[in-house]
This record gives structure tokens, C-alpha cells and sequence, in this order.
């Protein structure tokens, strides 16, 4: 059911995947490696910026394409409801009644379109929310147990991936900066990193993903654990400041 | 036990079934009800996420110290244990314990516990959280109290699904995660609000909660609200609190 190392696992299959294309993990990789170790037809990427959908990012066929792009003229589907919700939404058979009910227009599309399942994963951390991951099946039926935690561990991993490729200093971080890579938090979950993200907010006045970032990007930059900085910043031994440089102020 | 609030505990539990109903802050109150309808000082519920982590998402408490207890559990502990095997776990004397859980029952006597039984939530056949109780006196939960204690597990369980048909599998893995999701989105809150006030972070969460009953929203979307800042929770200030920080602390740079 669930693996100490499913985290591993699912960095080292998203990095093999960058490695074939031969360029930096990003969370493209995550899509594509997520298609074959989730077992689905296809996957697809969404950005948003906020509680609504900007743009597709990324999708590995024609189909996830098709699927994203209806979603974002119709304005209805698994896509907009994972962003609005903060939580997945499954359809393990499109042409169930609930999944008619929730979403008349798309269930029908999306099954003219060769779908027969879809599940899509908010790209969040709490208040952060930068896009969605859909899959879709050309059969019905509900993910695994074990197949649903990676794909939630692929959506975490693509999650940072994309927030690191946001910052102005991605050039200087390393894809990830844990051991092999993998993304620091990615393995670990602790209240006090999401605590002392909060704070940062107030202390460099910036939103919630750049304050992610930067703490991400002081730990790097001092060699420190993630949890162990953020628990510096909660017992207020710690404490961050803008830059005084106003080109690199935490204000975009 | 006191009859009445157990009554009124289950009775209010239909109120679970409206609209708006909020999960996030109906488990925070189930696990008041349990210190209170229980013989126990200290109760958490914990749920896993896709990590293989037992996460607390609610907690009668929200001092740091009790918060860590239920951290600690990852590695070692009667939670662990429970979840694994899907049944009640106890220690009736964690002095007696360090065999068993050799960090974890050192820590949690040093938090001023002395007794622990942990119950599990299932679904079916799937074991997807669990009730974390502490006592500070020594000594097992009768059977009565044990009896009552798993139906308060069970109760947040249900209450997890309410939203929607317990038909689904799908339903019950997106409720799963949407309170997992809210609880980090509650911890982001507290860390805004106390840094914004100077107070402590779980004085933080009594404020935040408070300004979602009195203003009739949800704790988890009020919690977003104010880290996007679309919500300034405006009258709120540090004078409401029992006490905010020494005026004596130096932070460095």
C-alpha cells in the first residue's frame, strides 16, 4: 500500500526520464514518466497562476491535448474543479452519472475524444497552487491504491519542479538540492516548513510561492536542512529580510 | 463519563450533513469532545498521505510540543503501529515503554503524558488514519471509554465523506487529500498571522478559528483567504491574546 520509499522511487523514475531526453529534470519529465509507472494513455500539464487556469503546459499526446484544451474553453471539468477545490478529482468512468452530473459538457466530450477515465491532481502545496496534472485512460476504471500514491508523489514532485523554474535563480540552484536531486520536502513533510513559509510572507512581504522559493533557495545556499531552517525561523532565532538590492527585492 | 455530552456529540453530528458544513473544524471539535467525554488530557487525529506519513490534521491542542508528538510517530509509536495493523494500540504505562518506542515514549513523558492508546479510522478494509489519545496519569481507558473513543474515529471518518456518495473509492481518495491539502494551507496561516501579530503560532490557530465561526466560514477557506491576501482579517490584534512575544527577543540576521 503505501512505501517509505515511494518518494525515491518516483524522483529517480522522473530524473531517468530527463536523463533519456538529456536535459534538466523539469516537470515535463514528471508527466512522462508518471504515464508509465501510473499506467495510463496519457497525461498533460496545465499552469495557472492562482485559482484559475492559465494556459497547457505540457501534454505527452493528442488526446491529453484535446482533453486539456476543452477543459479550459468550457470552463468545466476535473481541471478547474482540482484548482478550485485544492483536492483530486476522479472519474474513474465518464459515463457514470456522477460523472454526467459534475460535468455534463466535458463527460461527453471527453469520451467522444477517446477517454474513458480521467484523474487530475492539483499542483499545490496548501495555499500555493500553480496548475494542475491530468491523466486519462482509454478504459475505465479507478486507479490502484499504490497507483494513485505515486501519481500523488508524481504531482508533488512536478509541484516543486515547476516552482524551481520559476525562480529568477533557478540557473544557480540545482534541479534539486537533495541528495541525487531529489527536492528538499519532497520525501519529508514538516508543519513548521509550511509555518515558517507563512512567516516569510510578512517578513519579505512577498505571496505564499515566492516565500516557498526563497526559503527553498536559503537553505541551498547555506548548506541547511529544510526542516532545521524552518524551525530556526518558527522559535524566531531567525529571521529573513528583503534584499536591500531593490532589482532583487522579493517585490516583482 | 458524562452522558449528556455524549448525547449531544452524536446528535450534532447530523448537523455534518448540511451545506457548508466545514470537516476541517467538525475534526478539531471531535477532538475536543474527546478530552472532554474521555478520561485523557490530549487527543489528535492523524491521517496518511501518499508519502507513507501519518499527518495530524487536527489536534485538541496546537501547542508545538503535542504537535511534535504526533511528528515523532512517522519513525515509532503506538500510531504507527495501529495504522499498520489496523487495530487499537495502548500503553497504560510509557515509563514501561522505552523498550518498545525509544524515542517516542521518552518524548511523550517528557511532554507530561504518561499513558497513550491510539484507534484506528477504516474504511472498509482500508486503515486511513488514526485517533491519537494521551493521558497524564498512568493507567489503560476503560473498556466503555474505548468503546466511545472508536466511534469518534469512526465519526470523523464519515465525516470526511460527506460531501458526496460513499460509493465512490474516488470520493473518499479526494476527500483524503483535499483535508490533507487544507491542513498545510492552515499551517501557512498560522505562521502568517503570527508573525504579522508576534504571537505564538497556536494562538495564531485560536484566532483564526475563532474569526471563522464568528464570521461563519469555513477555517480552511478563511486560512486560504488571508495567505492569498484577499482576506486581512481586519480587528484582529495581538491584545486578544492571553500573551504575545517578550519584547526582549533579538532575532539575528
Amino acid at each position: 500500500m503505501v512505501t517509505e520509499s515511494r518518494p525515491g522511487r518516483i524522483w529517480a523514475l522522473v530524473a531517468a526520464q530527463a536523463a533519456r531526453r538529456g536535459g534538466r529534470v523539469s516537470a515535463a519529465d514528471a508527466c512522462v514518466a508518471a504515464v508509465a509507472a501510473v499506467q495510463v494513455s496519457g497525461a498533460w500539464l496545465i499552469a495557472a497562476g492562482g485559482a484559475e487556469a492559465d494556459h497547457l503546459m505540457w501534454a505527452t499526446d493528442e488526446v491529453s491535448e484535446v482533453l486539456a484544451e476543452l477543459q479550459l474553453t468550457l470552463g468545466e471539468g476535473p481541471d478547474p474543479d482540482a484548482l478550485a477545490y485544492g483536492g483530486p478529482a476522479l472519474a474513474s468512468d465518464l459515463d457514470d452519472l456522477e460523472a454526467v452530473r459534475r460535468w455534463p459538457l466535458f463527460a461527453s466530450a471527453a469520451g467522444q475524444a477517446g477517454a474513458a477515465a480521467v484523474f487530475v491532481f492539483p499542483l499545490q502545496h496548501g495555499a500555493i497552487r500553480v496548475g494542475v496534472m491530468g491523466l486519462y485512460r482509454e478504459w475505465p476504471g479507478p486507479l490502484s491504491g499504490a497507483q494513485l500514491g505515486d501519481a500523488l508523489v508524481f504531482a508533488d514532485t512536478a509541484t516543486l519542479l515547476l516552482l524551481e523554474a520559476q525562480d529568477r535563480a533557478a540557473g544557480e540552484v540545482a534541479a534539486g538540492s537533495g541528495p541525487g536531486g531529489q527536492p528538499a520536502g519532497l520525501a519529508v513533510h514538516r508543519a513548521e516548513i509550511d509555518q515558517a513559509t507563512g512567516m516569510l510572507t510578512e517578513q519579505l512581504g512577498v505571496g505564499i510561492a515566492e516565500a516557498f522559493i526563497r526559503l527553498r533557495a536559503y537553505a541551498y545556499a547555506h548548506d541547511r536542512r529544510l526542516s532545521d531552517l524552518a524551525g530556526d525561523i518558527v522559535a524566531r532565532r531567525l529571521r529573513l529580510r528583503p534584499d536591500p538590492d531593490p532589482c532583487q527585492d522579493g517585490q516583482t | 463519563m458524562d452522558g449528556e455530552l455524549l448525547s449531544e456529540t452524536f446528535v450534532e453530528l447530523t448537523d455534518t450533513l448540511v451545506a457548508g458544513f466545514d470537516v476541517i473544524d467538525f475534526l478539531h471539535v471531535l477532538t475536543d469532545r474527546s478530552v472532554q467525554l474521555l478520561d485523557v488530557s490530549a487527543a489528535g487525529l492523524l491521517l496518511a498521505d501518499p508519502r507513507g506519513e501519518l499527518r495530524v490534521v487536527a489536534a485538541s491542542s496546537e501547542a508545538a510540543r503535542l504537535l511534535e508528538l504526533f511528528q515523532l510517530q512517522n519513525d515509532q509509536g503506538p500510531c504507527l503501529d495501529c495504522f499498520r495493523s489496523g487495530r487499537p494500540v495502548a500503553c497504560a504505562d510509557l515509563a514501561a515503554a522505552a523498550t518498545r518506542w525509544p524515542r517516542f515514549a521518552p518524548a511523550a513523558r517528557q511532554a507530561g503524558f504518561a499513558a497513550v492508546q491510539a484507534l484506528p479510522m477504516r474504511l472498509r478494509e482500508q486503515v486511513i488514519g488514526a485517533l491519537n489519545l494521551f493521558r497524564a496519569g498512568p493507567g489503560a481507558l476503560a473498556p466503555a471509554e474505548i468503546r466511545v473513543g472508536q466511534a469518534l474515529a469512526d465519526v470523523a471518518t464519515i465525516s470526511l465523506l460527506h460531501e458526496r456518495s460513499m460509493r465512490h473509492s474516488d470520493t473518499v481518495n479526494e476527500q483524503l487529500q483535499t483535508a490533507l491539502n487544507s491542513r498545510v494551507i492552515i499551517e501557512q496561516a498560522k505562521g502568517k498571522l503570527a508573525e504579522r501579530l508576534g504571537v505564538d503560532t497556536d494562538q495564531a490557530f485560536s484566532l483564526l478559528r475563532d474569526r471563522a465561526r464568528t464570521s461563519n466560514r469555513r477555517l480552511s477557506d478563511l486560512a486560504r483567504a488571508f495567505v492569498d491576501g484577499t482576506e486581512t482579517l481586519s480587528g484582529l490584534n495581538a491584545s486578544e491574546t492571553r500573551a504575545g512575544l517578550p519584547a526582549d527577543r533579538q532575532p539575528r540576521q
